[in-house]
């Protein structure tokens, strides 16, 4: 058993692990990204050949992000980060000042000057001080070691970049456990309840701006702006009136609503026979709604609300804004496309049996979103708190030098070696500067630093 | 008559025009070595970057609408972050021998962008926002910093390669070069190494460089594989917490005009596969055994994943982010 939990944190704590981890999470974002997402399975049918098609839905590659294996992949992420976290980078935040063997350490150097070793100490470890350094001094072995250490603090940028990351993994977690989301197409005029929080809301008025622009490849008809104005009741049952623009959301106790899309209601003059068929007619319908004419087999569905119909052509215009408006209607007869057309409002159709349909007025729709998320706040926090640790951990270097100073034939010599958390080379040319620095201020007359820099091994 | 030419698009014009001539004298410099081709290459870079950055400020002025909303507007700000952050790191670390490639790249992308050009417009509701301000720059500038570091990794690539076909020093070998050798103190005198060093690891380009092997001649005089290893890192590090909070802040903006910080987006989940690459390169660079040569060709992947989410998303793939205009 000791065996085997040796085995998972040696493994879960290995970065090349990780690192496996981070590729196969990639190559799975990457197919969500490549492959439509949450579509019908006709659309992959139509977009790929029938064998991959086929591979896309039986591996849910359609729904990938939800996916138990995608689920599972951050999850092995977030176990093999904690591993890392407690067995790897916690215990390395601040490694003990021991002896080393300086000319085994890469960036090595060693300086020759005159004068006795205490003083010669001391002046080393000015120099250090007041360049930043954080210097400590140690007898190891009978040796009088000194240790400068910078940015020692920055260690801990890791392991707040991962706290970053459990704490929006955090977040995430609170609202599929207590968020809850939703949209609502509210017609001018009609209240919705909210099912989740039980807040009304009444659409006053909607409204929407289409500029048309002539582009260099033509002619486009740009949104400028969606407008809802509402009432909205909430838990106090006091009501109030607002707008909703598009990222300008309404804030009802802790329940955001959104401006996320608009469309049309339609209202038909519906007779049989020549008599009004009030059941038909005073409803609101909605594009998708069928009319069921009673007594028949026949059924009649709103396909599509067509804003402005080409008067000279007859054809539905690119233009969205309302002007000359037409309804597409189909007919089915015992669930059979019976037949299909355009009609303009005001204009009747006769569908068969005595029914004629009149499109007599429309009505502005507001398509609402709402959102609930208490884990926003977490996420945000871990965001940063990641960020944070990221800029620690890539832009602080934290460093060690090791120093001794021994008697030689030629006075003392002072044996100097740095190791840092992210190799050698980066603290290379530091490294170089810092000696000749060194050098120069022992040596201030000798003109170019004489550097001893030993070969690395 | 003839109508005048926007104070933007003359801009436009002097930014482009100096990116090509910049460009071909800093190639022509990296080739050639004449030092009066970087003094006439880095002036023009830099009068291009600012006369990108006045014409983005023109563009703005002009039609009171945020620049950056399409291909267009984003492309030359990426142009423009590009070349500025090459520059800063130039002046920081002395790497002119990358400019040519650099600004090369930029003045491709800049005149890639001048295609997507379909005049001013108002921006759609979604966009009107003052997020918009925020995050489209933090996203551009990661995506520039990035390519910053591809030109280095390719460098890199490059001169590893070379180094291996030129086959009489194994790869193992290369790691134990002493430093401070005599093959490295006597070639490694170049105006063009970031700083003096001594360490040579690619000891074969020095040697077939004193043998008159041009292409060795040219690697030779740019820094060591570990020095641009460090660069590469240095960029990276810029341009991943860039990135990181673009990400943040374009969550940020979609839970104020989405409802959700995160909708799985083929945009938002092609900057994630992004980010997850540099972070394997992150994590990969922490290992002695995996700096190096894989790390730059993590970067390299990295940055075509980027181009990938940059071009791929906006233009072929339709989603919350299809702002192709």
């Amino acid at each position: 058993m000791r065996a085997l939990y040796n085995d998972f944190v040696q493994t879960f704590g290995n970065v090349l692990f990780a690192v496996c981890l981070f590729l196969v999470w990639g190559l799975l974002t990457l197919i969500g990204v490549v492959i439509d997402q949450g579509k019908d399975a006709s659309v992959y049918f139509q977009a790929y050949a029938p064998p991959l098609a086929r591979l896309i839905l039986r591996l849910n590659f359609d729904n990938i992000y939800h996916t138990p294996y995608y689920v599972g992949i951050i999850g092995l992420i977030l176990l093999s980060l904690a591993v890392c976290t407690f067995k790897r980078v916690i215990p390395a935040r601040l490694p003990p000042l021991s002896a080393v063997n300086i000319e085994k350490i890469r960036l090595h150097a060693s300086i020759d000057v005159k004068g006795d070793p205490g003083s010669i100490r001391n002046r080393v470890e000015a120099f250090f001080r007041a360049r930043g350094w954080h210097v400590r001094k140690r007898e190891l072995g009978g040796t009088e070691w000194t240790f400068a250490d910078k940015h020692n603090w920055a260690r801990r940028g890791v392991l707040v970049a991962h706290a970053g990351f459990v704490i929006i993994a955090a977040g995430t977690t609170i609202y599929w456990a207590k968020g809850f989301s939703g949209d609502e197409a509210v017609i001018t005029g009609q209240t919705v309840s909210i099912p989740h929080t039980q807040t009304s809301i009444r659409l006053n008025g909607f409204s929407y701006k289409i500029k048309p622009i002539v582009t260099k490849s033509g002619m486009i008809y740009q949104p400028i702006d969606y407008v809802s104005q509402v009432t909205a009741i909430g838990k106090d049952g006091l009501p109030r009136t607002a707008t909703i623009r598009v990222n300008h959301p309404l804030d009802v106790d802790g329940t955001l609503y959104y401006q996320s899309s608009y469309g049309f209601a339609l209202r038909f003059g519906v007779t049989h026979d020549g008599v009004r068929v009030p059941a038909l007619s005073n409803r609101d319908y909605l594009t998708g709604d069928e009319l069921a004419l009673p007594g028949t087999q026949r059924t009649i569905a709103v396909a599509q609300f067509v804003p402005t119909v080409d008067r000279q052509s007859g054809v539905p215009s690119a233009d969205p804004r309302v002007n000359h408006p037409a309804v597409f209607l189909q007919i089915f007869d015992n669930g059979q496309a019976a037949g299909a057309g355009l009609v303009p409002m005001n204009a009747a159709i006769d569908v068969g049996g005595g029914w004629r349909i009149i499109p007599q007025r429309y009505l502005l729709v507001s398509g609402l979103q709402y959102t609930h998320d208490p884990g926003v706040p977490l996420v945000g926090i871990g965001a940063f708190v990641l960020l944070a640790g990221l800029i620690i951990s890539f832009h602080m270097l934290p460093a060690r030098l090791f120093v001794r100073v021994d008697p030689s034939p030629a006075g003392v010599t002072i044996g100097i070696a740095a190791t840092t958390v992210k190799g050698y080379d980066i603290f290379e040319t530091q490294f170089n500067e810092l000696v000749a620095e060194l050098e120069r201020d022992f040596n201030p007359r000798e003109g170019a630093p004489k550097l001893n820099l030993a070969e690395a091994t | 008559m003839q109508a005048k030419m926007p104070l933007d698009e003359v801009l436009m014009i002097v930014a482009l025009g100096a990116y090509v001539i910049s460009a071909l004298a800093l190639l022509v410099y990296f080739f050639s070595r004449e030092e009066w081709l970087r003094h006439l290459g880095i002036p023009l870079a830099i009068v291009g970057c600012v006369a990108q950055f006045a014409q983005l400020a023109a563009r703005y002025e002009l039609t009171g609408v945020w620049p950056l909303l399409n291909l267009y507007g984003s492309l030359s700000l990426f142009a423009a972050v590009s070349v500025a952050i090459f520059l800063f790191f130039a002046f920081r670390y002395n790497l002119w021998f990358a400019g040519g490639f650099v600004v090369a790249l930029a003045a491709i992308f800049l005149a890639y962008g001048v295609t997507w050009n379909e005049g001013s417009m108002p921006a759609v509701p979604s966009l009107q926002s003052y997020w918009a301000k925020i995050h489209v720059p933090l996203v551009v500038s990661s995506y520039a910093a990035f390519m910053v570091a591809f030109v280095l990794s390719a460098i890199y690539l490059v001169k590893y390669y070379f180094e291996r076909s030129l086959g009489r020093v194994t790869t193992s070998q290369l790691a134990s070069v002493p430093a401070g050798s005599a093959i490295g103190a006597s070639l490694l005198v170049d105006s063009m190494a970031v700083r003096p060093s001594v360490r040579v690891d690619t000891p074969n380009i020095a040697e077939a460089a004193t043998h008159g092997n041009t292409v060795a001649q040219w690697l030779n005089t740019i820094p060591s594989l570990a020095q641009l290893d460090v660069l590469i890192y240095r960029v990276v590090a810029v341009g991943l917490p860039l990135l990181t909070l673009g990400i943040i802040t374009g969550a940020m903006w979609a839970h104020e005009s989405w409802g959700h910080y995160w909708q799985w987006d083929p945009k938002e989940t092609a900057a994630l596969f992004s980010w997850i690459i540099y972070a394997m390169y992150m994590h990969l660079h922490t290992r002695n055994a995996w700096r190096g040569v894989r790390t730059a060709w993590v970067s390299t992947i990295g940055f075509l994943s980027i181009m990938f989410c940059y071009f791929g998303v906006n233009i072929w793939i339709s989603g919350l982010h299809s702002y192709k205009l």
